[in-house]
């Protein structure tokens, strides 16, 4: 059997007002695999992606995580972080101590936590605003101390909920070439929701693409792991055959929801 | 900074100028001081009576801030009880409601008659009117916590006690200091309502015991002098508290 990540069993979740989020579905995510998530609004993307971060709990079927329950979830090498849609920062803390957070949850000492921390700031170039408050930072850097905050634990599994939705292109195509650089350097598996196709299609190896009503997996789209992600991949000639087929598909999945939608 | 000064000179122009038109009607219409006094007989009403006005200035300051500090543990207190659970919200806030929308002064003469101690009966007085904002400002605070932060918290599991320190208690920070805002103000009116009911109170005679003394005796410049002590009073704690409120949460606005 191959180790896989995340392994969802026919999970399915039915909310209590009776609207069904996401009808049964079945996946598995193996090491280092980078996976985006892109479909209409009210396919499940997020529903799905909180399943996943144990946020949710599926109304039946089941996750296993690296092969176990959510409670082994955090020890060595099953480290999973989440950035959310917005920054989420405390804004009463600095920029260092919003990183610290999880090492703090997880008792781990100022000492020991401090290198940790300001390799994460470095990472994500943050590290001559560690003293500042959220309040003083720009969207697009709050947006990266949350995203130092999620790599200070060093995940294994990385999981983003359109986190570049609310930036601006430039600081979005930035954003996503660390993020790649980020994952290829280290044994880091990705899962991603995004709006954008092109992003989806800069980072991932495997992009699923949902439909609505109720929410599912519309079809799946194989990008070749081994094509390094950077601003040379963004403007070749097989980046813009990734876009078109992956537009035709989420034209597909939008006709095909609005079809179940009206049955 | 001209626009702080503006914000320091434009009022205290429009308060000088008042106080002159004041002074002026008094002045040229010949109002007799028992029926509106002048801001200079008030004035001279001040410096002469200085010794009880301040003494009585003393004895509210004290019942206002006794008051607002038992408001504050207190009011914190059951903001934290009545957060542990919906169903121990639900059960206890009516109460905290009644508790409210019960006009004190009616409630005060009953209190000062069971508290035998004339002091203890005023801060109790004052503590019902006062506790309130704390409480109800507390609670959404409290509850006011970013859905996000709460989620990391989860995913990260911490402790109840983590997520209180770390999490609730700075979230609920900002609602709280403008409950204390609030509540400074109110311990003021319940301590002066307090005085009010309480009457002749021996030593601990405040200034709405001094209104009423000068009443009595028709010195309305004393009566409108011990008015401004309590505006005077009002106004600072006002100021206090918005500076405390500032330096507290001065990280938190943009810059």
């Amino acid at each position: 059997m191959q180790e896989t990540v995340i392994s969802i069993q026919s999970a399915e979740k039915t909310f209590p007002n009776g609207v069904q989020g996401l009808a049964p579905i079945t996946l598995d995510i193996h090491p280092k695999e980078r996976i985006g998530l892109i479909g209409p609004s009210g396919c499940g993307k997020s529903t799905l992606l909180k399943l996943i971060a144990n946020l949710h709990q599926p109304s039946s079927g089941y996750l296993t995580w690296w092969n176990k329950g959510f409670a082994e979830v955090g020890k060595e090498n099953r480290r999973l972080s989440f950035v959310f849609q917005e920054p989420t920062l405390m804004p009463w803390s600095t920029v260092r101590k919003n990183v610290r957070l999880p090492l703090d949850l997880e008792g781990i000492s100022p000492d020991v936590s401090a290198p940790r921390v300001q390799q994460a700031l470095e990472i994500v170039s943050l590290a001559h605003a560690a003293d500042r408050f959220p309040a003083q930072l720009s969207g697009g850097m709050k947006m990266r101390v949350s995203i130092a905050r999620a790599l200070v634990t060093r995940p294994n599994l990385l999981l983003m909920d359109e986190p570049f939705g609310a930036l601006d292109e430039l600081t979005r195509n930035r954003l996503d070439e660390d993020i790649a650089t980020l994952c290829a350097k280290d044994d880091l598996t990705l899962l991603f929701v995004t709006h954008s196709l092109y992003e989806a299609a800069f980072l991932s190896t495997r992009v699923m693409v949902m439909a609505a009503h109720p929410g599912r997996i519309f079809a799946e789209y194989e990008i070749d792991p081994s094509i390094p992600r950077n601003e040379e991949f963004r403007l070749s000639d097989t980046f813009a055959t990734i876009c078109q087929d992956l537009s035709k598909l989420l034209i597909q999945a939008s006709q095909s929801s609005l079809l179940a939608e009206v049955a | 900074m001209p626009a702080r000064l503006i914000s320091i000179f434009a009022p205290l122009a429009v308060g000088i100028l008042f106080l002159l038109l004041w002074q002026g009607i008094c002045y040229f219409w010949h109002i007799p001081p028992y029926l509106m006094p002048a801001p200079s007989d008030i004035a001279r009403s001040l410096f002469s009576n200085i010794d009880t006005l301040g003494h009585a200035l003393y004895s509210t300051l004290t019942v206002t801030l006794a008051a607002l500090c038992v408001s504050v543990v207190l009011g914190v207190l059951v903001a934290f009880v009545l957060v542990q659970h919906p169903l121990i919200e639900r059960s206890l806030m009516p109460y905290v409601v009644l508790m409210q929308v019960t006009p004190v002064v009616a409630l005060a003469p009953l209190i000062i008659i069971l508290v035998k101690t004339t002091l203890l009966a005023l801060v109790i007085c004052a503590t019902l009117i006062a506790i309130f904002p704390i409480i109800s400002n507390t609670l959404q605070g409290l509850k006011s916590v970013d859905p996000g932060l709460e989620a990391f918290f989860r995913m990260h599991k911490a402790s109840r006690l983590k997520t209180l320190l770390r999490l609730q208690i700075p979230s609920a920070l900002p609602m709280f200091m403008a409950g204390l805002q609030i509540s400074s103000g109110l311990a003021l009116v319940g301590a002066v309502v307090a005085e009010f009911v309480a009457g002749t109170g021996g030593n601990s005679a405040g200034l709405a015991y001094e209104i009423l003394q000068a009443g009595f005796q028709m010195d309305i410049p004393r009566m409108f002098a011990a008015l401004f002590m309590i505006t005077l009073t009002g106004l600072a704690l006002y100021m206090a508290t918005s500076s405390i409120r500032k330096l507290v949460l001065h990280n938190r606005v943009e810059h």
